[in-house]
C-alpha cells in the first residue's frame, strides 16, 4: 500500500465516554470482523480489562476503508483513558498523524479529556472532536462543543454526532479519518526507521514487538538492530492486527504492524526504543518517551517468604507489557524481602497487583500505597524517602519535603462550594477557577500528593455525586511539618504500617488506622495492643480482647471430617496472613494507612 | 488434602480402588445406626433427619435393614442408634430393626453397650421396656431445656414434665444406665438459672449427662435467623461463665468431665464415643452416617431417595471420602484425643499410624502449646490444660495447621 492510502490514528476520551464500543464498531463497519464474531471490546484482551471495562494496554487494529473508490489502510491504535494510564496514552499517539477527540455529548468534557487532548496538541496530531452518544435523551451536543471550544481551543463547530452504540455515524468518521488525517510521511527508499511502541510477553514465540514504521521497509527474515540496547534478532516473523495478528512478507513506511523475533531476554526490548536494519546506514534514534513518573509507590512482599524469586520473575515478565511501573528490591523488618513498586496511580497499581495474582499466580501482601518523601540536610544535601522505613531520626536532617502535584478538577457549578471545602481540607492551595460553560467550572489547586493517594480522589466523588473528574500533575517539593507515625504492635514497630503525615493531621490518622487494624486483625490467645505514636509519644490506642471461649461442643464420628475441615479453614485464611512477633496480620491490615470509606 | 468426591467416572477409570461401601470392616467394630426421623425439626439441628409425618417410614425400614444386612460389622463392641428420634419408632418398628441387627451382627453378644437416643414425647415405660427387651443397655434422653420458652425456641414438641417422665420410664424399665442431653448458652439464659436447671437435672442422678454449648451449624434456620438478626448470640464472657459453671457444678457431684461435653458417674463413658476421640473405625448405617473403615472416612447420602437406592443394593453415590495420609492421620488423631481427659498417648498414637517421633510435626508445636500454658504432657500423655480446654478450637488449629504442613 501506497503510504498516501495510510492513515494512522488513535482514539483520545475520558473513561466510559465510549472509545472501545466506537472501536468496535469501526471494525464491524470495516467489515474487519464479522457480526457474529464480534463481541464487546474487542480491542481488550486481557481478562482485567474485560471485567472492568477500561482498557489497559493499548492495542492496534488495521482495517480498510473505502472512499470515492479508493481503499485506504487505516490502523487505529487503541488507548486507555484513566488518568493512570496517560503513559499508555502518549505511546500510542507517538505512533499516529491524528486522533479523535471523543466526548460524550451527555457529560461533557472531563478531567482527562483535556489532558489527553494536550497530550495530541504537544504531538501535533491533526485531532477531529467526536460527540458520542447523541442517542441519550439528555445528550447536549450544541454545549458540549462549546465546552471542546472553551477549554481546548480546538474549533468544534464541525464535530462530528455520533452514537457509538447503535454505529450511527461511525462511517462519517472513517470518512474524515481518511479525508482530514494526514498520511504519514515515509521514505520507502531511506533506510529502516521504526519505533517500537509496545510489546507483549508470548510464551511459545517470546517478545512479541508492536512497531510503528516511519522510514524504509523491515522484510521478513531481515536481520534487525535495536538502536538502545544494541541487540540484533532476525525477523522470524512480521505481520499486522486485522485485527487479530496476520502474518505478512514485508512492513513498510507508515504501516503499524508487529514483531516477532524468539526473542527471551526481557531486558533485551525497551519500549520507545528504535529499530533498524543490522548493519545498514546508520539512521537516528527516533524521539524517545517521556520517561513515566511514578506518583504512588507501594511494597509487594511474598506471602511465602521462600518466593521471592518467583515474584521477582513475575514482576520482570510483567515490566515488558508494562513498562511504566518500577520495582526495586525492598527488606521490611516485619515483613522480609520484597519488592517497593513505582506506579502511575492508584488503579495501576491495584491493575499490576491483580495481574500478578492472576497471571503469575503469586500470593502477595501489599502495603498501602505511599508518596516520595525528599528530605534536605544541613549542608543542603537532598535524599528521596522512597518509604516511610527510610526516614532518618529527625535531627539528621533540617526539612522533609513532600511532593505537590497541580490538581485540575472539572465540575459541574453546584458543586463548587463542596469542591472547595474537600480541596482546602486536603491541604490543597487555591490556584485558579475557569468556566467552560454555564454548568461546568475547571478548578485548579496545588495539593501535596500524599493527600490525593490518601482519599481524595474517594472525597471528590462523593462530594460530586460521581461527577467530579480530576487530572493532576507533579510539579515540585515542599518542606511542610512532616512527622512519621508509627503503628506499634504488642509494643513492637511495624515498619510495614508506617506512613508519613502531616502533624495536623497524625492524630485524626492514627485513630482512624488503629480503628481499621482493630477491625481486620483476627482476635489471639492473647490481648492484642495497637498504639500509634510519633516519636516516643504515644497518641493512640486500641486493643484486640484475647479470644476466651473457642471450643466446638459437638465433635462424634459423623462431624469428625466436616469439623476437622473447618478447623483446617481457618487455616487456609492464614495463608494470607503474616506474622509480626506472634500476632498474625491479615494481608488487608496492611492497606489500613489508605483512607476512604470503611469497606 | 486427600478427600476426593466418589463419582462414577472415577470409579470407572480406578477399577482397582474399592469402592467405600465394600470395604469389609473388621470383626468387633462400633455400629452406628442412624433413625433419620423426629416428630419435628429443630431449628438447631444439623443431624439428617426430616419431620416423619407423611413420610415412606416403611420403605426406609426396609432399606435400613438391608443396609444393616450389607454393611453390618460382625459382633460390633457397641452399638449407638442415633438420630433423628429413634424412639419414635414403634415398638413393631423398633424389633424389626433391631431383629435384623441381631441376625446380620449378633450384637447381642458382643456389645458390652447398646445406647439409643430418646425423645421426651416418644419414651413411655412401655417403649422404654421394649429397648431393655431388645439388649439396650443406654438410653439417651434429649431433655435439652428445662424452661418452656427455651423448649419453644428450640422447636421441641415436648414439655418440662415430658423429660422427667421419660427419664422415670427409663428408670423404671431398668434400663443400665440413663443419660441427659442438655443445650446451655440460649438467649436471654442467665448463670443462675443454668445452674438452678443443671441442678434439678443432677438430682435424677444421670449415670451420664451431655451439656453442649448451643451451636450455630451452617445451613441450619438458627444460623439463618441469627445472620437476620431474629435471634442473638450470648456473649463470649456470659458463653465461658455457663462452661465454667457446668464443669463446676458436675465436679462438685461427683461426675467426670471425661470429654469437653460429656461428664459420667465412674465407669459409665460412652464407649462408643469414646471410640470416636480415640479416632477408632466405625460403620455407619442410614442416611448422612459416617463411617470409618481401614483408614477410609466417607458419608452416606443425606437424602433419603439417593441413600435407600444404595441401600438396597442400587448404585450408591457417595456424597464424599476420605483417605488421609498417615501424617494427616496423625494430627487428626491429636485433635481428636485432646477433647478427652485421658488426653492422647502420642507414641501409641505415631505407631498406630505409622509414623515416627522425628516425623510428628504436631509434637514441636505441642510442646510450644506447652509453653504457652495450654498442653501439659505427663506419662507420654498430652492433655489441655483448663486454659487449653477453654480455646481447644484455637489449640487444634494450630496443631492441624502444623500437622499437615
Amino acid at each position: 500500500m501506497q503510504t498516501e492510502r495510510i492513515r494512522n490514528f488513535s482514539i483520545i476520551a475520558h473513561i466510559d465516554h465510549g472509545k472501545s464500543t466506537l472501536a468496535d464498531r469501526m471494525l464491524e463497519h470495516t467489515g474487519a470482523v464479522q457480526r457474529r464474531e464480534m463481541r464487546d471490546q474487542l480491542l481488550d484482551d486481557m481478562e482485567l480489562e474485560r471485567e472492568r471495562g477500561i482498557t489497559i494496554k493499548a492495542r492496534a487494529v488495521t482495517i480498510e476503508h473505502e472512499v470515492d473508490g479508493e481503499t485506504y489502510q487505516l490502523n487505529l491504535i487503541d488507548t486507555p483513558g484513566h488518568v493512570d494510564f496517560s503513559y499508555e496514552v502518549q505511546k500510542s499517539m507517538q505512533a499516529c498523524e491524528g486522533a479523535l477527540l471523543l466526548v460524550d455529548a451527555s457529560q461533557g468534557v472531563e478531567a482527562q479529556t483535556v489532558a489527553n487532548a494536550y497530550l495530541a496538541v504537544e504531538q501535533d496530531l491533526e485531532i477531529i472532536p467526536v460527540l458520542n452518544k447523541i442517542d441519550l435523551a439528555h445528550s447536549r451536543p450544541d454545549e458540549v462543543a462549546e465546552e471542546i471550544e472553551h477549554s481546548l481551543a480546538i474549533d468544534a463547530s464541525d464535530a462530528l454526532a455520533v452514537s457509538a452504540k447503535s454505529g450511527e455515524g461511525v462511517g462519517a468518521v472513517l470518512d474524515r479519518v481518511v479525508r482530514e488525517i494526514p498520511p504519514p510521511e515515509g521514505d520507502l527508499d531511506a533506510p529502516l526507521q521504526a519505533l517500537i511502541f509496545d510489546a507483549v510477553y508470548d510464551e511459545y514465540r517470546g517478545i512479541i514487538v508492536y512497531l510503528r514504521l516511519f522510514n524504509g521497509v523491515l522484510t521478513k527474515r531481515a536481520m534487525t538492530r535495536m538502536l538502545g540496547t544494541g541487540k540484533v534478532y532476525e525477523a522470524i516473523e512480521i505481520g499486522k492486527f486485522s485485527p487479530n495478528m496476520t502474518k505478512c512478507d514485508e512492513l513498510r513506511a507508515g504501516e503499524v504492524g508487529y514483531l516477532v523475533s524468539n526473542i527471551k531476554s526481557l531486558g533485551d526490548v525497551r519500549i520507545g526504543d528504535t529499530l533498524t536494519i543490522n548493519k545498514g546506514p546508520e539512521v537516528e534514534m527516533l524521539p524517545g518517551y517521556k520517561e513515566p513518573v511514578h506518583m504512588v509507590f507501594a511494597d509487594f512482599y511474598p506471602t511465602n517468604p521462600g518466593e521471592f524469586e518467583a515474584l521477582r520473575d513475575a514482576l520482570e515478565t510483567l515490566s515488558l507489557t508494562d513498562s511504566s511501573f518500577s520495582f526495586h528490591p525492598e527488606t521490611s523488618d516485619a515483613l522480609g524481602f520484597g519488592f517497593r513498586c513505582g506506579f502511575l496511580g492508584l488503579l495501576h497499581m491495584e491493575i499490576i497487583q491483580q495481574r500478578l495474582e492472576r497471571e503469575h499466580d503469586m500470593d502477595m501482601i501489599q502495603t498501602a500505597p505511599s508518596v516520595t518523601y525528599m528530605i534536605r540536610k544541613a549542608g543542603g544535601e537532598e535524599e528521596m524517602i522512597r518509604s516511610p522505613g527510610q526516614l532518618p531520626p529527625r535531627d539528621h536532617y533540617e526539612e522533609l519535603l513532600e511532593p505537590i502535584a497541580r490538581v485540575s478538577m472539572l465540575v459541574p457549578t453546584e458543586y463548587l462550594g463542596n469542591l472547595m471545602q474537600i480541596s482546602v481540607d486536603h491541604r490543597g492551595t487555591f490556584v485558579r477557577q475557569d468556566h467552560l460553560s454555564p454548568t461546568r467550572v475547571q478548578v485548579e489547586f496545588d495539593m501535596p500528593m500524599g493527600e490525593i493517594i490518601y482519599d481524595f480522589y474517594d472525597k471528590l466523588k462523593s462530594a460530586t455525586r460521581g461527577y467530579g473528574t480530576l487530572n493532576y500533575e507533579v510539579t515540585g517539593f515542599n518542606a511542610d511539618d512532616l512527622v512519621k507515625l508509627q503503628i506499634l504492635v504488642n509494643g513492637d514497630e511495624v515498619d510495614a504500617l508506617s506512613c508519613i503525615v502531616h502533624r495536623s493531621q497524625a492524630d485524626m490518622r492514627g485513630r482512624a488506622v488503629l480503628k481499621k487494624l482493630r477491625k481486620e486483625i483476627p482476635r489471639h490467645m492473647f490481648e492484642v495492643r495497637l498504639q500509634a505514636a510519633i516519636g516516643s509519644k504515644i497518641i493512640a490506642r486500641e486493643s484486640i480482647a484475647a479470644l476466651r471461649k473457642d471450643v466446638t461442643a459437638k465433635c462424634y464420628g459423623g462431624d469428625i471430617t466436616r469439623k476437622r475441615k473447618l478447623l483446617e479453614k481457618q487455616k487456609a485464611g492464614k495463608r494470607r496472613m503474616r506474622q509480626v512477633g506472634n500476632v498474625d496480620i491479615p494481608q488487608k491490615a496492611f492497606l489500613s494507612v489508605l483512607g476512604g470509606d470503611d469497606k | 488434602m486427600e478427600t476426593s468426591r466418589t463419582t462414577s467416572r472415577e470409579r470407572q477409570t480406578a477399577p482397582d480402588i474399592q469402592r467405600p461401601w465394600e470395604i469389609p470392616a473388621a470383626d468387633g467394630t462400633p455400629l452406628y445406626v442412624h433413625v433419620p426421623f423426629c416428630e419435628a425439626k429443630c431449628p438447631y439441628c444439623d443431624f439428617f433427619s426430616v419431620a416423619g409425618e407423611g413420610q415412606d417410614i416403611e420403605g426406609s425400614l426396609e432399606a435400613l435393614i438391608s443396609e444393616v444386612e450389607r454393611r453390618g460389622p460382625r459382633s460390633p463392641r457397641t452399638v449407638f442408634v442415633g438420630g433423628g428420634t429413634p424412639s419414635w419408632l414403634s415398638i413393631d418398628q423398633l424389633e424389626r430393626l433391631f431383629g435384623a441387627m441381631q441376625s446380620r451382627t449378633g450384637y447381642r453378644d458382643s456389645a458390652q453397650e447398646v445406647t439409643v437416643e430418646c425423645n421426651p414425647e416418644s419414651l413411655d415405660e412401655e417403649k422404654a421396656r421394649a429397648l431393655v427387651e431388645l439388649g439396650a443397655t443406654r438410653l439417651s434422653i434429649g431433655f435439652q431445656s428445662l424452661r418452656p420458652e427455651t423448649l419453644e425456641l428450640f422447636g421441641r414438641v415436648h414439655g418440662v414434665d415430658d423429660s422427667f417422665a421419660a427419664f422415670q420410664a427409663a428408670r423404671a424399665a431398668g434400663v443400665a444406665a440413663v443419660s441427659v442431653d442438655l443445650i446451655f448458652g440460649a438467649e436471654g439464659q442467665t448463670v443462675g438459672e443454668w445452674r438452678e436447671d443443671l441442678t434439678r437435672v443432677l438430682d435424677l442422678k444421670p449415670e451420664h449427662l451431655s451439656c453442649y454449648g448451643l451451636t450455630f451449624e451452617e445451613g441450619t434456620l438458627f444460623t439463618r435467623w441469627l445472620e437476620e438478626g431474629r435471634i442473638e448470640r450470648i456473649p463470649e464472657e456470659e458463653e465461658l461463665e455457663l462452661f465454667r459453671a457446668t464443669r463446676e457444678l458436675t465436679s462438685t457431684r461427683g461426675y467426670h468431665a471425661y470429654e469437653v461435653s460429656n461428664f459420667c458417674l465412674s465407669g459409665h463413658e460412652c464407649h462408643h464415643n469414646l471410640n470416636y476421640w480415640r479416632n477408632g473405625p466405625y460403620v455407619g448405617i442410614g442416611p448422612g452416617a459416617a463411617s470409618y473403615v481401614s483408614g477410609t472416612r466417607f458419608g452416606n447420602p443425606r437424602s433419603l431417595e439417593a441413600w435407600r437406592r444404595g441401600a438396597k443394593g442400587g448404585e450408591a453415590s457417595l456424597p464424599w471420602s476420605e483417605t488421609l495420609n498417615p501424617s494427616h492421620r496423625l494430627a487428626e488423631t491429636w485433635w481428636l484425643g485432646l477433647r478427652l481427659a485421658e488426653g492422647l498417648d502420642a507414641s501409641a498414637a505415631r505407631e498406630h499410624c505409622g509414623v515416627s517421633a522425628s516425623e510428628d510435626l504436631c509434637l514441636p508445636e505441642a510442646r510450644q502449646l506447652a509453653e504457652e500454658g495450654l498442653l501439659v504432657e505427663r506419662g507420654g500423655r498430652w492433655r489441655l490444660t483448663g486454659e487449653g480446654l477453654e480455646l481447644a478450637d484455637a489449640v487444634s488449629g494450630r496443631l492441624l495447621a502444623t500437622g499437615l504442613a
